[in-house]
């Protein structure tokens, strides 16, 4: 537990410069947003907007988070200058995979509400006193879809996860270009198998779309359990499986450099 | 000089005076075979002084046996475990400088809190004490030192773990005049029965009196582990002025107003000392000269 802290504690470290410079950033465009949405709205003579910061937020999450996760292994498993470091650092791999996985699944999305919810206390008193705006301080358990975004947050970030421990270089680019591919690939499969089993039950004339009127999952009982199997799929076994393939990729990482 | 010169498989059952012990290691980069059924075994207790030429594979041999690279066929025990699996409990125990690296950008102190509290016997007094010994300023940023001063703060670092096996890959590169000499001191009084340093180097004139067994890599394999005392009680270099006989000389070389000439001591005869780069260039013509099925 104590290697595991200090490992946490490491990448924090180590990371400090360029996680300040990104969370200045953040700050800023928070700020410069809603300073922008004040100004449009005052000549424009409307309401001021009731939500800006959930916006933002969703994006920083998903986009911000994803590249992060992406370069979180880049340095310490793919550069011949700093990788020994790393490899040779005193922890398990277990440890070691899981400080940067619990950094970027639970550390940023929790840091950026932080973030959030503190440039909100800052940001409104300034836009009260200069707009007359209402105080509106960001409160993502007001929003029901927030869960929900974590839930998508969790699963796509496994995914980044593994490519960011499978691709040696430009881990962002190629595992969206994976998951593009993969995509594709599933959908068509999909696609046919879907209309192999529509046809078997509804004939051959009934048209791909009119079948999923048919299969609407409220009326129908039988496709509630395929819903409910698909959603633990999604959100379990899929990054479930994603987590251990990159923790596998961990242990067996070697140096890269050559003679 | 052949039963020096490694040719047979070793194979030793480990003691506890052993702290590497590679048995037919082969490794390859891609279709580039580095190693093939290398032997080598290493006794706690020494500073060893890995030498070889360019490209021989001295940094490989070093990664594989602190397990950042895995052989393809063959065992390595490093401390009595398999460096390999990674286990905490090896990796502590082992310190790696390499040759080049980044440092992250922050003061050493905090590179020193950030890290220390990963190897169990850290000793911060000794930090210190080494720090001050290299003359480095703990309040520069790591990031803004030369490469020198960066190689101090790592060596004073990998000393003050109280690792059992610390291996140094080209420590005297980038270290300016005093500082070499101050490296051998520091090493040298850092020494203690129960701590293996390898030394992998280039640059043998700034480990000579330092470094001693003297390993040998060339063509794949381990073909010198010996004391360089035990070269001299053999061998007997001496300078001539005229070129020596065929048959007189295990190895000659022409230097500056005159021949170099290594011959097998015969009695107790009196003879220059014998220095690392000879030793060196020795052992890697006779293995040349037997590969070719010559004497010389």
């Amino acid at each position: 537990m104590n290697r595991l802290y200090a490992l946490l504690k490491r990448e924090l470290k180590t990371d400090q410069k360029d996680l300040t410079t990104y969370a200045l950033v953040i700050v800023l465009v928070l700020f410069g947003f809603e300073t922008m949405q004040s100004i449009l709205a005052r000549s424009m003579g409307t309401s001021f907007p009731a939500e800006v910061y959930g916006e933002l937020f969703s994006s920083f999450l998903l986009v911000g988070g994803f590249i992060l996760t992406s370069l979180i292994f880049s340095e310490d498993m793919f550069s011949k200058d700093h990788q020994h470091e790393w490899l040779l650092l005193p922890a398990t791999n277990l440890e070691k995979f899981l400080s940067k996985a619990l950094f970027v699944t639970i550390g940023y999305p929790v840091a950026l509400t932080l973030l959030f919810f503190l440039t909100s206390v800052v940001t409104e008193p300034i836009q009260l006193i200069i707009f007359g705006n209402p105080m509106r301080l960001f409160n993502p358990f007001a929003d029901s879809e927030f869960i929900s975004l974590l839930g998508q947050f969790w699963v796509w970030n496994s995914i980044f996860l593994l490519g960011a421990t499978y691709f040696r270089k430009a881990h962002f680019i190629k595992t969206v270009l994976a998951i593009g591919v993969i995509g594709l690939v599933l959908g068509l499969l999909a696609l046919l198998f879907t209309k192999i089993v529509f046809s078997i039950r509804f004939g051959s004339s009934i048209e791909m779309f009119d079948a999923f009127f048919y299969l609407n999952p409220i009326q129908s009982s039988s496709t509630r359990g395929f819903v409910a199997l698909s959603k633990s799929l999604y959100y379990v076994v899929l990054p479930l499986f994603c987590m251990v393939t990159a923790f596998y990729r961990v242990e067996e990482v070697q140096a890269t450099d050559a003679v | 000089m052949t039963q020096m010169i490694q040719d047979s498989p070793m194979v030793r059952e480990p003691n506890q005076d052993v702290v590497v012990h590679i048995q037919q290691v082969s490794f390859a980069y891609g279709a580039k075979q580095l190693f093939s059924a290398l032997d080598l075994e290493l006794k706690k207790g020494n500073i060893y002084g890995l030498l070889g030429k360019n490209g021989a594979g001295k940094t490989t041999l070093l990664k594989i046996l602190s397990g950042q690279l895995f052989c393809e066929e063959g065992a390595v025990r490093t401390l009595d475990d398999d460096p390999r699996m990674r286990k905490p409990s090896l990796l502590s125990e082992i310190f790696y400088l390499p040759e080049e690296f980044p440092l992250p950008k922050m003061k050493a102190s905090e590179y020193l809190a950030m890290r220390s509290p990963f190897y169990p016997k850290f000793d911060h007094s000794k930090f210190q004490a080494y720090c001050k010994e290299f003359d480095v300023d703990l309040s520069q940023r790591l990031d803004q030192m030369s490469l020198g001063q960066k190689k101090k703060v790592l060596l004073s670092f990998g000393l003050a773990s109280n690792t059992s096996l610390l291996i140094l890959d080209e420590p005297t590169n980038g270290l300016d005049i005093p500082s070499k000499r101050q490296f051998r001191q520091t090493v040298a009084s850092a020494m203690t029965e129960n701590r293996t340093f390898i030394i992998s180097t280039h640059q043998v004139r700034d480990m000579e009196n330092l470094i001693d067994p003297i390993i040998i890599l060339h063509d794949g394999k381990v073909i010198f582990n010996d004391t360089v005392a035990s070269m001299s009680d053999r061998y007997v270099l001496s300078l001539t002025t005229s070129k020596p006989e065929f048959e007189q000389s295990v190895y000659t070389e022409k230097v500056l107003g005159g021949w170099m000439v290594l011959k097998e001591r015969d009695d107790e005869q009196e003879g220059k000392p014998l220095d690392l780069e000879t030793l060196f260039n020795v052992v890697i013509e006779l293995s040349r000269s037997q590969k070719m099925g010559g004497v010389q």
